[in-house]
């Protein structure tokens, strides 16, 4: 696809500026009505949903072109899809989503890349991750567990790490526990140790597209390969690339994609894993952007009028994963659950997604702050999250501002509860 | 490339000077997504004139220094709140765009009396969010909760459904704070001397009625930066509404059982007409509006829509319900709901009309919010992306009935000729405000997809003329069309010169032109060369 | 100087006075406003000759004074600030023009009292809201265009209501329609499509009625305006409530104005409630009264009654107070049978001792306690007693701000009392307006108090008054100009 394809959904733009709040029927306060950070961060309408089609269409209609400080603001997006949700409540012809993917890969084609993200794709091609490490360590997380490795045996369940639960130390203990859990409950899990390789997304995001097939391509292999009929991720990013980018871009995997939470919760749900300790603690839930709105599963439609096509077809997010990891937070004896304002499609974004972890930090932490704030608000004295860029930035954030405030994955609080301290 | 007129490089940096280079830009592309306005908008393309440069103040002083300097360098500026709708931006070349986004916060609200105190960029829903907090409402206009409470109340107009209980925007500010177009400040009424917000009027003669009338004058005489907003009660209603979904999704299981949204079909509509003066007669209600069987279709069900709208017999179905009264009460206490509703079925049944009553389903409740955080207009964009409205004067319901049928008739012409989308010509809104009034609108809106060749500008524009036309010849009051498109040439003359009176505001207040009045009047000396130049051709 | 035979061309000789005592009678009022000599008093008939009126004034640079309302006057608005003014005296122009029982608005023209409108709108079922008690000789037009309080809060939504559409010949001499009365189409053809005047916005984007209101006649003079009219109740129930304490009385109020519960609502102290009921025996009352209504129309009226008086009593017992159909004795029924149509003679601020003069201004409900106690020091420090001052607390817009309006009761025969109060008047005038108070509504010198306090109003004001009284013949010297 390219962005000239998409000119019609561009000049459907109604100006409404709904892809800058939370969806209205769902605001609640003042405070916690905005649903995207990078309008909210940079102020300009140019950098809200919306206003990124405006300035696609302006371009395309040579009215203007492609810059250093247009390309900033196509860059300094999360890519998060809270404006995709807004628009597509009501409109049935805009892929909002799709627009911003196109105009990356339209400043990536035009030679307008940013140093970080070069060096993320520089990363990935030598060292097949994203975070700059050596592929001889992308294995080491599983160092002990004595799991079944794909290269050398069939699996049911091919188990992928993804890149930061591979290198990421601070959260290890989250990627080993998740794994131990499926094992100890009697899943035929594997893993390809320091053979799994990057799943591409973020390159993808960033305008990397061609990139991202080539990773498709392997984990294609992969998967063929370890004889799996289910593929399981702890990952958000990789779960959203595997659910959504692979089969947009006509190479789906021919396996059940699963999120851990998903797998986990069915797993409680069957009474094979037991959470019977209790752990009191008042939490409220991060959604995590491509676990769920962006999570949802691709839908193929092909057609002249999007105006014509049916809702079914539209991505607008509600088939995200956003039950199973609250079920998991409700089985857990002792654990009370409230929900902040902006959750589920509408959540707001950690700020970690569509390369600006990499590229702009300090906008990545200012979202995360905002979501700090909402989480605090709740009263909650713990966010939980399923996501480990989620994770990575509400973790540093917190660091740095010296919040009381808890940050845990679900898993982690499932193992208390199955295992204790 | 455009080539458009700048800013020089001097003003440009003072401007920066003022704010700081992170809320400058003249960037091309940005500046494009400023130019972009397809609502109220009839023309082939949504691009209308790009700004010289948009700037980004946050306080009052700012602003101030903005509008002084743009008098000293002759440099015209147009202020927005949300921006949406072509008034909100350039109507010439050169034209610098204040983008109000930073002035975003509540200053106060007095919950005792009943008002609130915002700046530019508080949008409705999050007003109304946190007024419900307090047991108070808002008024929210018919575009949506997503645009700015002060705008309209200053600068734009605003129908609402729930107008029976919260009037109409320009009938909401209290006091203001006004940055007048040669950067003098200006405060409304009370604050201006220094006794609270609470009142826009006085000492003496009420310069509100200098600010705005029926419509504001939308951005072409200054920059509003804080209002005091009139609130309303929110009888029984929750402090928060939980809901599941995000629109046409949503349910919830919130609705107060002193709340309840009805339909009322009539069998004509003299008959909807007398039940609306019923309801004013008897006080009760807290919305009412006209519902339309077209629209509902077109804005929940645009597919459907196309494929139903195709047979005959379904149109004749459908038709049959055409003349629906959506009406909603909200009562403080158990026993007022029950005496609303008693009278309601009183007043129903004494207008051979009949209600449906279907708040036992689930689709109630996401119904109820939905009219009450007025968020379903915006889908009259679903079907093509666009729309325009006519008629809709203020006026006795009568009045406004009269409208509503000589509306339908003429967009139904314009139906067949291809120029809207076939809602079976129904898409009239409207409702009567403030309670006993009697007095109300009924609007026709028709929708339309600019990127289809065959929905003309010439047809949009023939319509506009027609309505326009005809709400003079039949005495249908100063309508919604007569706003925009110089249409002040054609009332002028045959309304007192109404034109010349605000020419002359614009005159006194704006020595140098600078507030881009496009969509408001030109100083008299422009008007009167306007009006020559149109006698002469 | 406009010539008297010029002026007898458009009115006709009957209608120009020029005889001294003529003249007297509009030199000065009941206030304290000294005024200056007229030249003469005209009494034009209809739209045109207004409009002749005016224009002659523009061409011989003469002062128009309007007034509406037959004497006596008491504000100082009509009071001509310059020598050889000409009287314009509306009130011999008094048809009630129109009266549209559907849409409940009447048109009438300046000279028409409340008690006429009153009983043309009861013959069709309506009723107009008024301020408290007026004069019988207050010109409707006259309150309106001055935005006098009414005492039903919940039918006032904005603060020029119930005005809704005037026809005004500007200063300028040239007439203009607003709200909906301005077209397109004449009167009669707008009648033919179902409007009736009564929408108040407008035309376009301006509101000119509402800088007519509160000019006191320096922008233009009005020949008739559109008041919308409410429906009379088929029940209407009258109830006080009591109290030694004002605080929780206002507490009260708040919560039945926020559920639109009441029709009157307005707040009296013994001594105007004493006034009005013409009964003496003040001391006898609780210091002060809240006195509201509660109404049944045309549907269940019983029922609607039923409901409401139980809705209020759940929070008045929140609040530790009961209301009864009387207080000490004293009927609330026949309260409101005095206070539904104006003032028998004497007026009633005219009773207890003979004259009287008022300070008002506009605040909210919960700070009027404070500016009673401020009220209360400055009468304390001229040696005025508790006896001769009314407190009237009136809830506007549907109870968002309050007009208070102290009445300090003089004999206009004691020229001390008469020095007494008049130095009361203007310290309270000066405290009040330091403590906040907003003079919305400034008369006499609480213009120099109003007007010191905005200085941004009174340059806007002043370009307002340029386009439409650029030769300044409307009323000279009052308000700032």
């Amino acid at each position: 696809m390219s962005l000239a394809e998409l000119k019609r959904d561009m000049e459907g733009c109604s100006r409404c500026s709904h892809c800058k709040w939370t969806p209205h029927l769902q605001i609640k306060s003042w405070r916690f009505a905005k649903g995207c950070p990078s309008v909210d961060r940079y102020n300009f309408h140019a950098y809200s949903g919306g206003g990124k089609l405006n300035m696609a269409n302006s371009i395309l209609d040579q009215r203007s072109e492609l810059t250093d400080a247009v390309a900033e603001v196509v860059y300094r997006c999360q890519l998060c899809g809270a404006c995709q949700v807004a628009c597509q409540a009501y409109r049935d012809d805009i892929d909002l989503a799709d627009v911003l993917l196109e105009f990356r890969a339209t400043c990536v084609q035009e030679g307008f890349v940013l140093p970080e993200h070069l060096d993320m794709i520089e990363s990935m091609k030598r060292e097949d991750n994203t975070v700059g490490m050596l592929k001889a360590d992308r294995g080491v997380w599983a160092e002990g567990l004595d799991l079944p490795d794909i290269n050398r045996q069939q699996v049911e369940v091919l188990f992928h790490a993804g890149c930061r639960y591979s290198y990421d130390e601070d959260l290890r203990g989250i990627v080993r526990t998740g794994i131990r859990l499926l094992r100890d409950a009697g899943m035929d899990v594997g893993i390809a140790g320091r053979e799994e390789g990057c799943c591409g997304g973020r390159a993808y995001e960033v305008g990397y597209q061609g990139e991202m097939k080539n990773y498709a391509e392997d984990m294609a292999s992969r998967v063929r390969a370890s004889g799996c009929k289910t593929l399981i991720t702890p990952c958000s990013d990789c779960y959203y690339t595997f659910k959504y980018l692979f089969p947009k871009t006509g190479q789906g995997l021919d396996v059940k994609v699963l999120h851990i939470t998903e797998c986990l919760d069915s797993l409680i749900k069957g009474g094979v894993i037991k959470p019977e300790r209790e752990v009191p603690l008042k939490v409220t839930y991060h959604d995590p952007c491509h676990l769920g709105r962006r999570g949802e599963i691709y839908k193929e439609w092909h057609g002249e009028d999007k105006l014509m096509r049916p809702v079914k077809y539209k991505q607008t997010g509600k088939l995200g994963i956003f039950e199973p990891p609250r079920d998991i937070l409700k089985g857990i004896p002792g654990i009370t659950l409230v929900e902040m304002e902006r959750i589920r499609e509408y959540s707001w974004c950690c700020g970690a997604g569509g390369g600006v972890l990499e590229a702009e930090p300090e906008f990545s932490a200012w979202a995360a702050k905002d979501r700090l704030e909402e989480a605090k608000d709740t009263g909650a004295h713990a966010l939980v999250t399923a996501c480990p860029w989620c994770e990575r930035v509400f973790n540093d954030t917190v660091l740095e501002t010296g919040d009381e405030l808890k940050v845990y994955d679900v898993i982690e609080l499932l193992r208390l509860s199955v295992e204790g301290e | 490339m455009l080539e458009c007129k700048v800013l020089t490089r001097e003003v440009y940096e003072a401007l920066e000077g003022v704010l700081g280079p992170e809320n400058v830009s003249q960037e091309p592309a940005i500046l494009d997504s400023y130019a972009w306005q397809p609502a109220v908008n009839l023309a082939k393309e949504a691009w209308i004139y790009r700004p010289a440069a948009v700037v980004l103040p946050q306080t009052v002083e700012e602003v101030q220094q903005l509008v002084r300097m743009c008098n000293e360098h002759k440099v015209k500026y147009k202020a927005h709140s949300t921006g949406w709708a072509s008034w909100g931006g350039p109507g010439e070349e050169g034209v610098l765009q204040l983008d109000l986004r930073r002035m975003n916060r509540i200053i106060e609200i007095d919950e005792k009396n009943m008002f609130a105190v915002v700046e530019p960029y508080v949008c409705c829903s999050q007003l109304q969010a946190e007024a419900m907090k307090r047991g108070l409402n808002c008024h929210i206009i018919g575009a949506g909760p997503n645009t700015s409470q002060l705008a309209s109340v200053t600068a734009g107009w605003g129908y609402g459904w729930t107008g029976l209980a919260t009037s109409y925007s320009g009938r909401n500010p209290l006091g203001v704070e006004w940055v007048l177009p040669d950067g003098e400040l200006l405060r409304l009424g009370s604050p201006g001397s220094e006794s609270g917000w609470f009142c826009g009027d006085g000492p003496g003669p009420s310069l509100r009625g200098i600010m705005r009338g029926w419509g504001g004058s939308q951005g072409g005489l200054g920059v509003f930066t804080k209002c005091a907003v009139k609130l309303y009660p929110w009888p029984n209603g929750p402090a928060q509404v939980n809901v599941k979904g995000v629109l046409a999704d949503a349910t919830t299981e919130d609705v107060p059982s002193t709340h309840k949204l009805y339909y009322l079909f009539s069998p004509s509509y003299e008959k909807f007409g007398d039940l609306a003066y019923e309801i004013g007669n008897a006080e009760i209600g807290y919305i009412h509006c006209k519902g339309a069987v077209g629209a509902m279709f077109g804005l929940l069900a645009p597919r459907a829509m196309r494929k139903l709208l195709a047979s005959p017999a379904t149109r004749a179905i459908l038709k049959g319900f055409q003349h629906m009264t959506l009406f909603m009460i909200a009562a403080h206490t158990e026993r007022e709901f029950a005496y609303q509703e008693k009278v309601l079925r009183k007043i129903v049944d004494r207008t051979d009309s009949y209600i449906l009553d279907n708040s036992h389903l689930p689709v109630h409740g996401g119904f109820w919010w939905g009219v009450n955080r007025s968020v379903f207009p915006a889908m009259a964009f679903r079907p093509g992306g666009a729309f325009i409205t006519s008629l809709g004067s203020s006026a006795e319901y009568d009045c406004c009935v009269r409208q509503a049928k000589i509306g339908e008739k003429i967009k139904q012409e314009h139906i067949d000729k291809g120029t809207f989308f076939d809602d079976m010509a129904d898409c009239t809104w409207g409702g009567i405000y403030e309670g006993t009034s009697n007095w109300g609108h009924l609007e026709e809106i028709a929708m339309f997809d600019r990127r289809r060749e065959d929905q003309t500008e010439e047809g949009r524009t023939a319509y506009l003329q027609a309505t326009t036309d005809v709400s003079i010849k039949n005495a249908l009051g100063f309508g919604l069309s007569a706003l925009e498109h110089k249409m002040y040439l054609k009332h002028g003359p045959i309304m007192h010169d109404y034109h010349r009176w605000q020419a002359k505001i614009k005159a006194a207040f704006d020595p140098n032109n600078a507030s881009d009045g496009s969509h408001y009047i030109p100083p008299i000396d422009e008007l009167e060369k306007e009006i020559e130049g149109t006698n002469g051709s | 100087m406009v010539k008297i035979e010029d002026l007898a061309k458009i009115v006709g000789k009957k209608q120009v006075f020029t005889g001294e005592q003529e003249r007297s009678a509009y030199k000065d009022d009941a206030s304290f406003v000294g005024g200056k000599m007229p030249q003469c008093v005209v009494r034009p008939r209809n739209t045109e000759e207004v409009q002749k009126i005016v224009r002659l004034a523009n061409d011989t640079h003469s002062a128009l004074v309007p007034c509406s309302s037959k004497g006596p006057r008491t504000r100082g608005d009509t009071v001509p600030a310059v020598d050889d003014a000409v009287i314009v005296d509306l009130s011999g122009m008094d048809a009630i023009v129109r009266i549209d029982k559907r849409n409940k608005v009447a048109m009438v023209e300046p000279g028409v009292s409340f008690g006429a409108l009153q009983e043309a709108a009861q013959g069709e079922g309506l009723r107009v809201a008024m301020p408290l008690a007026p004069r019988r000789t207050k010109s409707v037009v006259g309150s309106l265009l001055e935005r006098e309080p009414t005492t039903m809060p919940k039918y006032h939504w904005d603060m020029s209501d119930p005005m809704c559409c005037i026809e005004v010949i500007f200063g300028t001499g040239d007439l203009f329609r607003t709200g909906a009365a301005a077209g397109p189409g004449t009167l009669e053809e707008q009648w033919a499509s179902g409007q009736a005047q009564k929408s108040p916005m407008g035309p376009s984007q301006t509101d000119w009625a509402k800088v007519i209101q509160g000019a006191q006649g320096t922008m233009g003079i009005v020949t008739w305006a559109s008041v919308k009219l409410e429906l009379m109740p088929r029940i209407e129930k009258a109830f006080f409530v009591g109290a030694r304490e004002l605080d929780a009385l206002i507490e009260f109020t708040f919560s039945i104005q926020r559920a639109k519960l009441p029709d009157q609502c307005l707040i009296l102290n013994r001594v105007d409630l004493s006034a009005i009921l013409g009964e003496g025996a003040v001391k006898e009352l609780p210091p002060w009264v809240l006195f509201y209504t509660i109404s049944g129309y045309e549907h269940f009226p019983e029922e609607r009654v039923d409901y409401i008086e139980k809705d209020i009593g759940e929070l008045a017992a929140a609040t530790g107070l009961s209301p009864g159909e009387g207080v000490n004795g004293t009927s609330a029924q026949k309260f409101l049978s005095l206070v539904e149509k104006p003032s028998e003679e004497p007026y009633w601020k005219s009773r207890p001792a003979g004259g009287f003069q008022d300070i008002f201004f506009l605040t909210t409900l919960d700070k009027a306690p404070g500016f009673i106690r401020l009220m209360e020091a400055e009468a304390g420090k001229h040696g005025v007693s508790e006896e001769g001052l009314g407190v009237y607390l009136q809830p506007i817009q549907q109870g968002r701000a309050c007009h208070v309006e102290f009445t300090l009761m003089v004999d206009p025969a004691d020229a001390d009392q008469v020095t007494t109060v008049e130095k009361l008047w203007q310290a309270a005038g000066e405290s009040l307006s330091d403590g906040g108070a907003f003079f919305s509504r400034p008369y006499g010198s609480w213009s120099d108090l109003a007007y010191s306090k905005c200085p941004d109003t009174v340059a806007a004001l002043r370009k307002v008054k340029g386009i439409l009284d650029p030769k300044g013949v409307m009323n000279p010297g009052k308000l700032c100009f």
